[in-house]
């Protein structure tokens, strides 16, 4: 390990400062020390989730060790995977936040560009004021959002209440401030030589877009993109509020309204039922992080 | 401006257009198109019914008269309320300050170890982050349970009793604030760590040769070059944390008493549960002064800066 | 075809004019009549929703209408949710399970029912005092009480650890198929029960929080020492003796009770008494559903039985359920046809047998079905649950205050935070301040 460090540190800096290298060695035992204890604590809970969705709803009440699965068991799973309501709300989640993604991006790089390279009266006021629309919270919409859609059901006669579609026009707002925000970062960083060229070889504005900047700020719009996907699959409220009927609910609301039945936690169900709603974003992180990193690291430091 | 729009205009004279086309083809105009949904989702979905939410807060309980500030007067002389700012303000401030002191010195740690290692760590430090959080409250909620908490089980080897993590306003408050903190934390660290990454290694050569010790380095390098992705997480976090709902919402529905209730929640509650729609719009409604003076406060020193590099 | 014609059955006279006018322009409103959307309240014992799901189904085959079926959860109050929503939108299902204290909150949007509910009475027998109270506002029936759903929280003890602590045999006091011989089963009684059991190491588990487990249970004592806090006319009474009397002997209760019970909700006593700790708990028969199912040596030893008589008489808490239909529904005929189906005493029965023996119709002639009789283990372990020997009087917290008041007292758990704050050393004397502040933050318009 200790060696790692050194070739690592090799290249930056000769090699000859002694005290600095033991002074890193100790730097990393201390690291790794913490950062174990950091895992444990951040951990825990989905450790616990895997453990509990091991067993059976007899040993969760039997009161024994609650950190061990005595007789462990997937009939947890096998009865959530089989059962048709489970999964109508992994496709719903699914497609949700498949379409969130896409509006939010159409959305926030075009708003972005014309934010931050071409600019119209009260764009910077714009630029600023769009990460202000988080403060007015969700819980203060919701209520004025039921009275609009009775209003556009009766002026148009579509009905928007009760339908997990209606969640694709109403995440962008979770999602499009903070992905505008990061892609009006990375377009920033983005040296200007490179579309006054792109414009004087007769390219339009549009074109400028979509050949240039697009390209170039990709780890930008992909670290926007995998924030949106996490927004969307993990938006509680509104789901919550507007969609009632099982065929209706995406994922979070669905476990916790039909697996928790008041009385009768069944928490084997619950656990796994957790679980399984985390298994997407988790998969889509382990593959994607690193142009997450790479994305805000470009985008968030230079806002 | 004008040096970057002469390119532009030369090619319009060329190419011989209709004045209206001509106005399409502005820079000003074409740049407003392309900015405009993003302008009509925030003015439909967020500006209009943040109106409606106002002029909501202005009828009486059965929303059949317009009662002015009478229900801001009733609020203010409720005692429930005060602790709910109280319990608001203590909550956010506290869960955010320790939410970005652990995702400073976690990306910190992560940052000191070779970059072979930091895809895994980082990646198992990110997970309470993408769990989404009315799944991973469950998780604590059985945690926490009064008749089978793991922790309790744990915590009884040692022959300490049984802990009420949800059953008095202490442990309460500090359970609420602790998940708030775990699910936090990792975006934190995210962001720093992505900071962390554009901090020239140039500046930490220089800082080791007029032989400052690390923390030093972290005072005077890291800190100032982290400054605005500081302030702009710290902003993000607060918001979100401060109009909390889900968590507060399944960990303690606002219980005992009403020691952990937010804003959210009791709007919830005084809203919905009790049907006083216009008084919970008045009570949600005092997120958003006290949340546009924090901003106000961080985003001015972030523009200051801005314009001093 | 088949909408066709319960089209012309339903849809008659004025009601289908104005059906017409307001539906005509959409799609959607021309199959109006031959589509029912209803959503019922989803049921904690499992499988118990199968039993509405089959009446609806079979009503809708008689009648040739399209039935399409939501279960709402009232966890995390759900259900209100959705009630306060589709009252604000002024559209959603056709029958709605309506909660509790609803049918008053929302009366001016309730589709009265006074028809049904005469026939009903006539035909089952008179309804409970609360039920009254709560469904029938101004003089008028606005929802019909649902079978699925309604319970009584009666106290469920442990055989065992009763007899072990506190030298009580529950059995006796209330035989199975008997009347109940429990003169002596009252609040000091309870009091000292709940000492022994607590010295004994299985406390009681009653909560203190402010869900509805927790509130019904203190109204109940409440009512049995007579203690009002809001009168009839919506005045304010609540500094007086018989709350005083109330709060005391919560205060000397709780020292018996778990530590953390001022966080309990509803699932807190079912885990409790589960897990093998508790020795009574105030519920409905799901926790022993429950135990049945995962803790059978816990469920061998349950029995359901009433409260313990107060100075002013024997109250047991009463939650009933109603089913009621919105005047923004378009199909209210349909729906008032449905009704009447589910509220027969056969549907009644189904319901009851669904849910082992959980739902209770509130008609006083449907409380002798076999299913609480023959329930088991232990065989007649739920025969005192409807109170089938009307030993008790049902009730809810904080009744008789005007409902907009009564609702808010009971949804903020004023009651039971009360006994909290007392208990944990407020002077009494500013312990009614502060909730009579509260009350009359309650009188709001």
């Amino acid at each position: 390990m200790a060696d790692a460090a050194v070739t690592a540190a090799a290249p930056v800096r000769p090699a000859h400062y002694g005290s600095m290298s033991r002074d890193r060695r100790w730097a990393m035992r201390w690291s790794y020390f913490f950062l174990v204890l950091f895992a444990i604590f951040f951990l825990t809970p989905p450790l616990y989730m895997l453990l509990t969705s091991l067993k059976t709803s007899a040993e969760i009440s039997a009161a024994t060790n609650p950190w061990w699965v005595f007789a462990p068991t997937l009939e947890n799973y096998v009865a959530l995977l089989t059962k048709n309501e489970f999964l109508v709300f992994f496709r719903n989640s699914a497609l949700v936040s498949v379409c969130v993604v896409t509006v939010t991006m159409v959305i926030s790089v075009l708003a972005a560009f014309s934010l931050a390279r071409m600019k119209f009266w009260g764009s910077a006021t714009l630029a600023t004021g769009v990460f202000l629309t988080y403060l007015v919270p969700d819980t203060l919409l919701f209520i004025p959002l039921f009275k609009m859609f009775a209003w556009f059901r009766d002026l148009t006669g579509i009905e928007l209440i009760n339908h997990w579609w209606t969640m694709i026009i109403l995440y962008p707002t979770l999602s499009v401030p903070f992905a505008t925000w990061i892609m009006i970062g990375y377009f920033a960083s983005i040296p200007k030589e490179l579309d006054e060229a792109a414009l004087i070889d007769g390219a339009g504005w549009f074109q400028t877009l979509t050949k240039i900047f697009i390209p170039v700020a990709m780890p930008g719009i992909i670290a926007a993109m995998i924030f949106s996907f996490t927004v969307s699959w993990a938006q509680f409220l509104y789901p919550l509020a507007f969609t009632t009927s099982s065929s209706e609910l995406l994922l979070p609301v669905g476990i916790v309204t039909t697996l928790i039945k008041g009385d009768v936690f069944n928490w084997g169900q619950i656990m796994t039922g957790a679980l399984l709603g985390a298994a997407p974003p988790l998969i889509i992180y382990a593959f994607l992080m690193d142009y997450y990193v790479a994305g805000l690291t470009a985008g968030a430091t230079k806002g | 401006m004008a040096d970057v729009t002469a390119p532009n205009s030369a090619v319009l004279v060329q190419s011989n257009r209709s004045s209206l086309h001509k106005l399409m083809q502005r820079k000003s105009t074409i740049a407003f198109l392309m900015a405009l949904p993003l302008i009509l989702l925030i003015a439909i979905l967020v500006v209009y019914p943040a109106g409606y939410a106002i002029w909501l807060s202005m009828l009486n309980k059965s929303m059949s008269k317009f009662v002015g500030f009478g229900n801001f007067e009733f609020l203010f002389k409720r005692q429930t309320f005060w602790d709910v700012v109280f319990q608001s303000c203590l909550f956010a401030i506290t869960a955010v300050i320790f939410k970005a002191m652990i995702g400073f010195v976690v990306a910190h740690f992560v940052h000191n170890i070779p970059s072979k290692g930091q895809r895994k760590w980082r990646g198992m430090l990110l997970v309470p982050w993408v769990i989404p959080p009315a799944m991973s409250t469950l998780a604590w909620l059985w945690l926490f349970d009064p008749s089978y908490s793991a922790f309790n089980w744990i915590l009884a080897h040692f022959g300490i009793g049984p802990v009420p993590w949800l059953g008095e306003a202490g442990w309460a408050r500090f359970a609420v604030i602790l998940v708030n903190i775990w699910a936090g934390a990792p975006f934190f660290m995210i962001m720093y760590l992505a900071a962390l990454k554009s901090v020239p290694d140039q500046l930490y050569e220089a800082a080791a040769i007029d032989g400052a010790a690390w923390w030093q380095r972290i005072w005077y390098v890291t800190l100032p070059m982290m400054r605005n992705i500081i302030a702009i997480t710290a902003l993000f976090s607060l918001i979100v944390t401060f109009a909390n709902f889900d968590i507060t919402r399944v960990l303690t529905s606002g219980g005992p008493l009403t020691a952990t209730h937010l804003f959210a929640t009791w709007a919830f509650k005084v809203g919905i549960e009790s049907g006083d729609i216009p008084l919970g719009a008045t009570v949600s409604l005092f997120m958003v002064p006290i949340l546009a003076v924090a901003a106000a406060f961080i985003l001015r020193d972030i523009n200051k800066r801005g314009s001093e590099v | 075809m088949g909408s066709k014609v319960s089209r012309r059955r339903f849809v008659g006279g004025t009601a289908a004019l104005s059906t017409a006018m307001v539906a005509a322009p959409f799609v959607r409103g021309a199959y109006a009549a031959g589509k029912i959307s209803i959503g019922f309240w989803d049921h904690w014992v499992p499988d118990a929703n199968k039993a509405t799901e089959a009446l609806a189904k079979e009503w809708g085959e008689k009648e040739k209408v399209e039935v399409q079926i939501d279960y709402i959860t009232s966890n995390g109050n759900k259900l209100l949710l959705t009630t306060a929503a589709e009252s604000q939108a002024k559209s959603g299902h056709d029958i709605l399970a309506i909660n509790t204290w609803l049918p008053a909150r929302y009366a001016d949007q309730l589709v009265p029912v006074d028809d049904i509910m005469a026939d009903l009475i006539k035909e089952h027998g008179a309804v409970n005092n609360t039920v009254e109270y709560l469904g029938k506002i101004n003089g008028k029936w606005l929802a019909i009480p649902a079978t699925a759903g309604s319970q009584i929280k009666g106290p469920c003890s442990r055989i065992d650890l009763l007899k072990k602590h506190a030298n009580i045999d529950i059995q006796a006091m209330y035989p199975a198929g008997q009347a109940p011989k429990a003169d002596d089963w009252n609040l000091d009684t309870f009091l000292k029960a709940a000492e022994a059991c607590h010295k004994g190491g299985n406390p009681f588990g009653i909560g203190l929080g402010t869900t509805s487990d927790n509130v019904d249970t203190i109204g109940a004592i409440f009512h049995s020492f007579g203690a009002v806090m809001v009168d009839a006319k919506g005045e304010i009474v609540i500094k007086n003796d018989q709350v005083r009397q109330a709060l005391e002997f919560y205060k000397k209760l709780m020292a018996f009770l778990p530590a953390d019970v001022a966080a309990w909700d509803d699932a807190s006593n079912n885990k409790f008494l589960v897990s093998g700790q508790g020795s009574m708990i105030m519920n409905p028969p799901s926790a022993w559903a429950v135990a049945k199912r995962d803790a059978p040596k816990v469920a061998e030893q349950c029995w359901t039985h009433g409260f313990p008589k107060g100075p002013k008489g024997r109250f047991a808490p009463f939650l009933p359920y109603f089913w009621g239909t919105w005047n923004f529904s378009k199909n209210q005929s349909a729906a008032k046809s449905l009704l009447r189906h589910l509220s027969t005493a056969a549907a009644a029965e189904k319901m009851c047998n669904a849910s082992g023996g959980y739902d209770l119709p509130s008609f006083e002639k449907l409380t002798t079905f076999k299913v609480w009789a023959e329930a088991a283990p232990p065989k007649g372990t739920l025969y005192h649950y409807p109170n089938p020997h009307n030993h008790q009087t049902l009730s809810i917290a904080a009744a008789p205050a005007p409902h907009k008041i009564a609702e808010q007292i009971y949804n903020q758990g004023i009651q039971t935070q009360m006994a909290v704050r007392y208990f944990k050393g407020e002077a009494l004397e500013k312990t009614l301040d502060w909730a009579s502040g509260e009350l009359e933050g309650f009188m709001r318009n």
